[in-house]
Formats: C-alpha cells, structure tokens, sequence
C-alpha cells in the first residue's frame, strides 16, 4: 500500500504549498551555511568558500525543480498550469473563443435536442410483448386513394383462415359509449376486441382479469375493461371495483379489471368490450369496420407476410372476380402505427440537424485551421527550445477540452430549453392528427453520452490533430516558413477552401430544405377552410341510445330544436346549426352512391361520399356559401321530399359539366333504391385539415335523418371562448344529463391541426438560421485568417504598383469562386435531398423554382458580406508596414 | 573534467542516505551530504543537491522522518533520522545489493 501513502503525502502537498517552498527554502539555505562555514574553517577566503559551497551543492534551481516534482503531483500541476494558459489565450483572443464555444454549443444543443425527442418517442420500448411482431393490418383501395382503411369481417376472416403467416390475428372496432350512474354522464372513447386481441399485445390488466374467448360472444353477459385513466377519475380508485356492475348506453355491464396505467393503445380509448362478432359476419364484405391487429409467426418477416396475404387476396379475387374491389393489404408495424403522423416530420428534423451539426463541425475545422496555422510557429519555437512533444500535446488537448467542455455544458443547456419547446410537436387532445400522446421528454443518458462523444471529437479537431502536423515538421522548418510570410502552402490553401466550400453547399441544402417547407406552412396557413373559424363556436355531443334510441326519432328532433332555439336566443350569439360530423374534429363516416342511370359496379366499388347531417342554420352559421339551388329549410321535414346537397368537389367529379342540381343519388342498393333529390351546391370544406385534400361531401336534412352525433356551431359576436359557458348552460336546460363530448373554438381547433407542421416548419426555419449565421461565421474567420497570413505578398504586390481596387478583387475572387463551388454542390444535394421531404410539403414541388433560384442568393449575398471586410482589410494594408514586420 | 569520478548509480543513493543515517542518528542534509562523499573517499560525482530529492522520496515512503532542529553551529536546519520501516529496508536492500555485487564481480573476474 505504499502508493496510497505516496499518493496521500503528494496530494497533502497540493495544499499549504507557500508553507513547502519556504521550509525548502530554508533547508538548502542552511546547508550552504554549513559548508561555507566549514570551507571558512578551512582557511579560504569569505568569496572561494561561497562559491566552492555553490559548485558543490550543484545546480540550485534544478535541485528545487527536481524537488517540487517529487514533493507534488507533477501531472495535476502541470493541468492547472495548462488550463490557466488556455484561459489566459482564450480570454487573449475573446472572438476566437466565442465563436468557437457558440458554435459547439448550438451545434451539440440543437443535434441533443432533437435527438432526445426521436429517442424518446421513436425508440422508447413499447410496453408490449415482443412488439417487433406485432402488426396493424390494414386494407387499401386505390379508387379510394390508396389509404390504409378498415376491413370488413369477411377479409378478416379469410386472412385468418388462410394466411399463416400470423402467430394470432385479432379483429377490433370503436364502440362509443355513454356512461352514467357516476356523478354526470360522460362520453366514452370505447374499442370493442377481441379475447385474442389483448393477448396480442401482452398486457396483463392491473386488477381483475381479461375477459375469455366464451365471454367474446354475442350471448354472454356484458363485460367491460376500464381504462387506468377512466379507474381514477370516474371510480375514485376504488379497489374493490372487479366484479361491481356499471351502466353503458343504459344497460348493465361488469367489470372484469383495470387495465395498466401505460397502456394507451389505441389512443385515448377508456373502456374496451368484447367484439362479440356474430358468426355470420363472416359473409359481410360491404360494411370495413373491422381494425385488424395481429402477431407474425417468429421468423416471418413483414415483407413476406405482406406478399402472402396480396397473394391470397388474388386468389380470392380470381376466385370470385365479380366481387372483386381491387383491395390491397397493407401491414403497418405497431410501432409506425403509434408513431403516426409525427414519424416522418420527426425523421426530416433529425436530417435537418444533423445538417447543422456537420456544419457546425465544419465550422470548428475551419476556426481549428486557422488557429493552429497561427500557432505552428508557436509549436516550432517551442520545440526548438526543448519542450518535450509530449508536454506539448498535452497543453493543446487542456486547451481545447476548455473549449469542448464550456461550449459543450452551454449545448446540453441548449438541449434542455429546447426539448421544453419541442413538446410543442405534440399537441394533446388534437383528434384528427394521429400522434402518440407525450407529455414529457426525459433527458436520455445514452443522448448525453452522444453530446460528450461530439465535444470529445471536438476536441480532437481542435487540439490534437494540428500538433501531430506542428510535431512531423521540423522545428526549423516552420519557423522558416512563417517567417518568410510568403503565399501560404498548397495543403493548408486546400483544407480551408474545403471547409468553405462545404459550409456553403451544407447551407444551401438546409436552406432550400427551410424554404420548401416554410412556404408550404405559409400555402397551408393561408389555405381556405370553406368556412370560417373565428367567433365559431362549437359543442360536440352524443346523444345516448338508451334515452334517445333510433326507434324514436322524434325524441331527437324535440332535443336538437329546442336547444338550437335556446342557443339562438343567447345574447351575442348570431347565429346557430347543427351537423353530425364536425370538420377538423376528427369524427367522419361516408355512405356509398349511385346516380341515376348508372350501371351497378361491383360490391365495394361503388364511389363514396362523406355523410354530413345539417339543420337549415347550419351553411349560415359556418358561413359556407351556397353555390347553387337552395339551401334546406324548415319545410324539408321528415315526411317530405327526401333532399340533399352536394359539395363542389363532388359536383364536378361526378357531374362533370351538368348541373346537379334537380338529379337524384341513390343511397340504398341497386335492389332496395333509396333516392335523394339535390336542391344545392354548397362550396368546399376542408373537413380534415387545411393540408388534406376534400373529399364529396352529401349533405342531408337532420329531420329527415336524425344522427346520434350532434355538434352544436354557434356564430358568436364576441370571442367564441368566452361564451362556452353559457352555451353549454343552455344545453343542460333542456336536458340537464347529456355530456359534452367537447366544446372547443374553431379557430383554436384549425390552429391546433396545424401544430406539428407549425413546430416543424419553425424548426426548421430555425435551423436554417442557425446554419446560415454559422456559415457566416465560419466564411469570415477562414477568409480573415487568410488575408493575415498572406500580409506580406499582399505588401509585396502594392509596393509593385498592384492597387486597392485590385487587392479587394484578388480577395474578394477567392471567395467568389469558393461559394459558386460551394452553391454547385449544395444544388446538387439539394435537389437529391428535398425529395425525401415530400410528406412535410403542401401545394410546393420538392422543386420548387423560386427557392431553388432564391435560396443561392441569399448565400451568396451572405458569403459576400463575409468575404468583404476581410478583403477591405486587406486593400487597406499600408505596404511598407505589412514588409517592414516580422 | 577529468573522469576519476564514479556517477552515483541509480538506485543506490538512497540506500547511502539511509545507511548513513543509521550509522550516525538524527543528520540534517548537508551532514549527510558530507559523511556520504567522505565514505567514498570523494570518489563520487555527487551534486549535494540531489540528495534532497532522495530524501523527500525516503520520507514520502516513510522510511525517514524528519523534524526541524539546531545544529552544532547553532544554526537551523532540518534533521532526517530512520524509521522502523527504514530499518527494516535496509536489511532488505543490503541483502539485494550484495546479490548484485557479488554477481557482477564474478563476472568481472579476470577469466582464466
């Protein structure tokens, strides 16, 4: 153990170091003492004995030197004296240090920052068992766009009949629900599953039991899982809850458990049922209700099991081709199902990112170049007068570990603000975007281990790299070159043209990346709703089965009326409608058509339109022009003419040139007919978001069919916010038990649509920014260090009658040249990279030729400024000075 | 320079220093410096000032300690004297060298 004492009595020294030097000093000082009184004895002169006592003792200095290096610990010295010099050079050269520590700090903030955000939503595990297999199955129509939809029974049932790809496949649908009997009745986000399908996933409830596969039948008692969320809040917690009966749409339902407090899936749900499906739905290939999960066999692969299940799908078509609707399959893996729509902008950012985190590493190259071609002669001098290459290494590396580390902490600082602002990207309560729910984003030690790899990296390019070159010169060498000041050497020339070139094209890449995407959220902001949101309230609600059943259609009526006759009355209230399906709210259902004289098409091939139930306030109150015919009144009652109005899209997508106006639709069956008059042409609606495309929209009297789903849309005088109040107070006067599903200002719900689209674009818009002014930054630095190291030819070519005027040009050529190659390369990448961005843009080509010309431009524009006054430096040079130093 | 002198080999001062101090008691440096080069017969090239060093290293590795005192000029001066520890070092590092000493000189005897 005797290094531990060593070490203990060397760090001991560390401290009271005062107290050490002078007991040292005192020691030698006593032993000359003694030697030259014995010297004195001896018979020499005061003057031989001093310097006899001197020579004998040796180097006295050296003695101390050697001395301290085994009194202390020489290396922790040495790093306190390194650091205290670093501080001291980066303090000597403020705008050096600045930029350098700003730039790592942006760079490793904004790159840990989005980083966190992927790694916590796109890689965070999934609380299900063995979620690699699990899989949403999904059916796809390319007459109906090609989007993932719901499935009928019927293909589910074949697909599980005859795949066998799948371990287990499990059908499910939404089944709303109203619950009462526990304080006010409250709306219920329900899912009806399978017994299989929660096995699927693997989660185990928290209290109770899984319902079996005899209770998911269409004769066993009702059952029910409540959700943690739905446990907490309308049961109070109570333990003993298992077993106890609640009341569902009026009927009587026991709860088997409570399932975890982790388990959202699908979003938002409350309470799940058995799906209970009738053995007969196996036939029924007209209703797609059915949201399909399953779990792959182990060892299959998504690629094989989607290839197996089309290939069924062509036979059952070949099989039956007058039946046959042209469906495709579509597997979409449990993970991209969770991450939704927030899966791509979030891939692009991390792009975008890591764009500005190669620039920012350009950057510091660029400033590491120029700093250490200062300081090669530093090196060489050094060398020269016997510092040991090691010694030297080691001061550089301190040197540049202050830099990484201060602009290192200042990026993880960065970091954490900015995760803050990206929780933005997830907007809770939005109900037409499908993103997974996050309310917080934890710091991950695996990111701060990234960020430390970055600084370390960092440090790396700053530090060591230059010394190894500073040490294969020779020491003479060098200072030979530097101080000849001539035109600086081809591989520096290189290296710094490099770091320009590729600031400029990184740049221009991300610029254009920005431009793309900004333009398209300004296209998007800007879009035309068809209606218009501000002073616009509205009031979702459900009307239950139990009190207003579809037997009784009257009951519904009576509500419907009476409440938009007590909305209407409110003071500041100008006008009021009522529809089933409220736009932006993420509600929607469609009914097939058919128009007169049309030959049937096959089952599942008939086109589609959006159902929107309306009373006659409800085109007023959106403030949705009419374009055509009229619009309905209080006279299409439930015993008139069956009416309808069309949307524009659907006028000219099926009535071509023709008005439609006077033409039925047939919303029954070729059979079993159910005709529809067309009284009017109303203007578009963009029902599911401002970006979305509009679908054909039927809109029907609400006498004549009375729907469950009732939104209230009020057009108020005053902010809409301010009235929900007594809007909803008014509601409960005439039935003080229904709950609202929600009541939300429309212009709140537009702007929450647009909200990842919003961050994102802001984002990047920012990143651009951010590359842009680093670009600058680093343009400058490489450009002045330039024009420094090249003072004397400069010099020399003014003392040989070269003018100002040139001298800029000469100059200001260089970094002409350098930011043209630089804008070639970046358009190129440009042009490969913004395809991939697709999905982020809206009514902007990914080649879009006003930013593809604007974007260089703007970089050049920059590129010049920052070029330009290192050049004006240069013409500046006064010629005798610049030949006169050094 | 003439080189009459011997290089104090590495290693050795310090079992000089602590074989001194064994012989002689409580010494302070200069004492120690001077019984060291008389020994020797002012055979060694020796700095006095590297014996400071040593000694540090001796009491860093507690085989001497030291303590502030007067010397017979009556001046102050730090005065080294042996642990127990070093004491037991010298046996061991005694016994070492005479191994390498009576190594060496047989390989330095004149062969037959």
């Amino acid at each position: 153990m005797e290094w531990i004492r060593m070490l203990l009595s060397r760090c001991w020294t560390l401290f009271a170091k005062q107290k050490h030097e002078d007991e040292l000093d005192e020691e030698l000082r006593a032993h000359i003492d003694h030697a030259v009184e014995e010297n004195l004895e001896s018979g020499m002169t005061a003057d031989a004995a001093r310097t006899k006592a001197l020579r004998e003792f040796g180097g006295f200095t050296q003695t101390k030197e050697d001395y301290r290096m085994q009194r202390g610990l020489p290396l922790l010295e040495t790093l306190a004296k390194d650091l205290r010099f670093g501080v001291r050079q980066l303090v000597k050269s403020p705008a050096f240090a600045l930029t350098a520590i700003l730039t790592l700090a942006l760079g490793i903030g904004a790159t840990t920052a989005i980083f966190t955000v992927v790694k916590a939503v796109l890689m965070a595990p999934l609380p299900y068992k063995d979620p690699g297999r699990i899989v949403a199955v999904w059916t796809a129509n390319a007459a109906q766009g090609g989007q993932p939809l719901p499935s009928s029974a019927g293909d589910f049932a074949i697909w599980k009949q005859r795949s066998g790809v799948f371990e287990d496949l499990a059908p499910s649908y939404d089944d709303e629900r109203t619950l009462t009997g526990q304080g006010s009745p409250q709306f219920l986000i329900g899912y009806s599953v399978s017994a299989n399908y929660l096995r699927i996933l693997g989660v185990a409830p928290q209290l109770g039991r899984l319902f079996t596969d005899q209770e998911d039948s269409p004769k066993s008692p009702k059952v029910a899982l409540l959700s943690d969320h739905l446990w907490r809040t309308a049961f109070h917690s109570d333990a003993g809850i298992v077993n106890k009966a609640i009341t569902l749409d009026g009927v009587a339902y026991t709860v088997l458990g409570v399932m975890p407090r982790g388990f959202d899936y699908p979003t938002s749900v409350e309470i799940w049922m058995p799906s209970a499906m009738a053995p007969s739905a196996q036939d029924d290939f007209d209703h797609t209700y059915v949201r399909v999960l399953g779990r792959l066999r182990a060892g299959v692969t998504l690629a094989q099991a989607q290839k197996t299940l089309n290939d069924v799908e062509a036979q059952v078509a070949a099989a039956h081709p007058q039946t046959d609707n042209g469906n495709r399959v579509v597997l979409v893996p449990l993970r991209e199902q969770l991450d939704g729509d927030i899966r791509m902008p979030l891939l692009i950012l991390m792009g975008a990112v890591g764009l500005v985190l190669l620039i920012a590493c350009a950057n510091t190259a660029g400033l590491a170049l120029a700093r250490n071609a200062e300081r090669q002669k530093e090196i060489a001098v050094r060398l020269a007068l016997g510092a040991t290459r090691r010694r030297l290494l080691l001061q550089f590396v301190t040197e540049s570990m202050l830099l990484a580390a201060i602009g290192g902490a200042g990026g993880i600082l960065l970091a954490l603000a900015g995760t803050h602002f990206l929780l933005r990207l997830f907007p809770n309560n939005v109900a037409n975007l499908n993103i997974p729910k996050v309310t917080r984003i934890p710091m991950d030690p695996g990111v701060l281990v990234f960020a430390f790899a970055v600084t370390l990296l960092t440090a790396f390019l700053f530090g060591i790299a230059p010394v190894l070159k500073g040490m294969r010169t020779e020491a003479s060498a060098a200072m030979k070159e530097s101080s000849r000041g001539s035109t600086t050497t081809r591989s520096s020339n290189r290296s710094r043209s490099a770091v320009v070139v590729s600031e400029i094209a990184l740049s221009l890449m991300l610029m254009t990346g920005a431009g793309l995407v900004v333009a398209s959220f300004q296209r998007v902001v800007n879009a035309d709703l068809g209606f218009q949101p501000d002073h616009l309230l509205s009031l979702q609600l459900f009307l239950p089965p139990d009190r207003y059943p579809s037997t009784d259609p009257t009951k519904r009526r009576q509500f419907v009326e009476a409440v938009e006759r007590r909305l209407n009355a409110l003071p500041g209230v100008k006008s009021v409608g009522t529809t089933n399906f409220l736009p932006l709210s993420g509600f929607w259902g469609t009914s097939s058509f058919l128009l007169r004289g049309q030959t049937p098409p096959k089952s599942g091939q008939a086109p589609e339109a959006d159902n929107r139930i309306i009373t006659p306030g409800y085109l007023r109150a959106m403030e949705i022009p009419l374009l055509r015919g009229r619009n309905f009144s209080d006279a299409d009652r439930a015993d008139g003419l069956q009416v309808a109005m069309i949307n524009q899209t659907m006028a000219r997508e099926y009535f071509k040139g023709k008005d439609a106006v006077g033409e039925a639709l047939n919303l029954g069956t070729p059979d079993k007919p159910d005709w529809w008059q067309i009284v009017g042409v109303t203007g578009d609606v963009k029902a599911f978001g401002q970006d979305q495309p509009t679908h054909a929209d039927i809109y029907r009297p609400f006498d004549q069919l009375p729907f469950p789903l009732v939104a209230f849309t009020l057009r108020t005088e005053t902010d809409s916010a301010s009235m929900v109040k007594v809007a909803e107070e008014a509601m409960w006067s005439v039935d003080p038990n229904l709950p609202v599903l929600k009541a939300t200002p429309m212009d709140l719900l537009a702007s929450q649509t647009l909200a990842v689209r919003r961050a994102s674009s802001a984002l990047f818009a920012a990143f651009a920014v951010l590359a842009l002014l680093l670009a600058c930054i680093g343009i400058y630095g490489v450009m002045a260090h330039a024009v420094a190291q090249r003072r004397q030819e400069i010099g020399v070519r003014m003392a040989l009658g070269a003018g100002r005027g040139q001298v800029l040009r000469m100059m200001m050529g260089l970094g002409v040249r350098l930011t043209l190659l630089g804008i070639a390369i970046g358009l190129t990448g440009a042009f490969a990279l913004t395809r991939l961005m697709a999905s982020l843009l809206f009514e902007v080509s990914a080649m879009n030729p006003l930013i593809f010309s604007c974007a260089p431009f703007v970089l050049i524009a920059v590129a010049m400024t920052a070029s330009y006054l290192p050049a004006r430096r240069a013409a500046s040079i006064d010629p005798m000075q610049a030949l006169r130093t050094e | 320079m003439g080189n009459d002198k011997s290089d104090v080999l590495q290693g050795t001062l310090d079992l000089m220093v602590l074989k001194t101090l064994e012989a002689m008691g409580p010494l302070h440096g200069y004492g120690i410096a001077r019984r060291i080069e008389q020994v020797s017969g002012n055979s060694l090239s020796l700095n006095q000032g590297t014996i400071y060093p040593a000694l540090l290293r001796l009491e860093q590795r507690g085989w001497v300690k030291s303590a502030w005192g007067v010397s017979e000029s009556n001046r102050r001066a730090k005065f080294y004297s042996l642990s127990p520890r070093g004491l037991k070092q010298i046996r061991e590092e005694t016994e070492n060298w005479e191994r390498i000493a009576a190594t060496m000189s047989r390989f330095l005897a004149p062969s037959n």
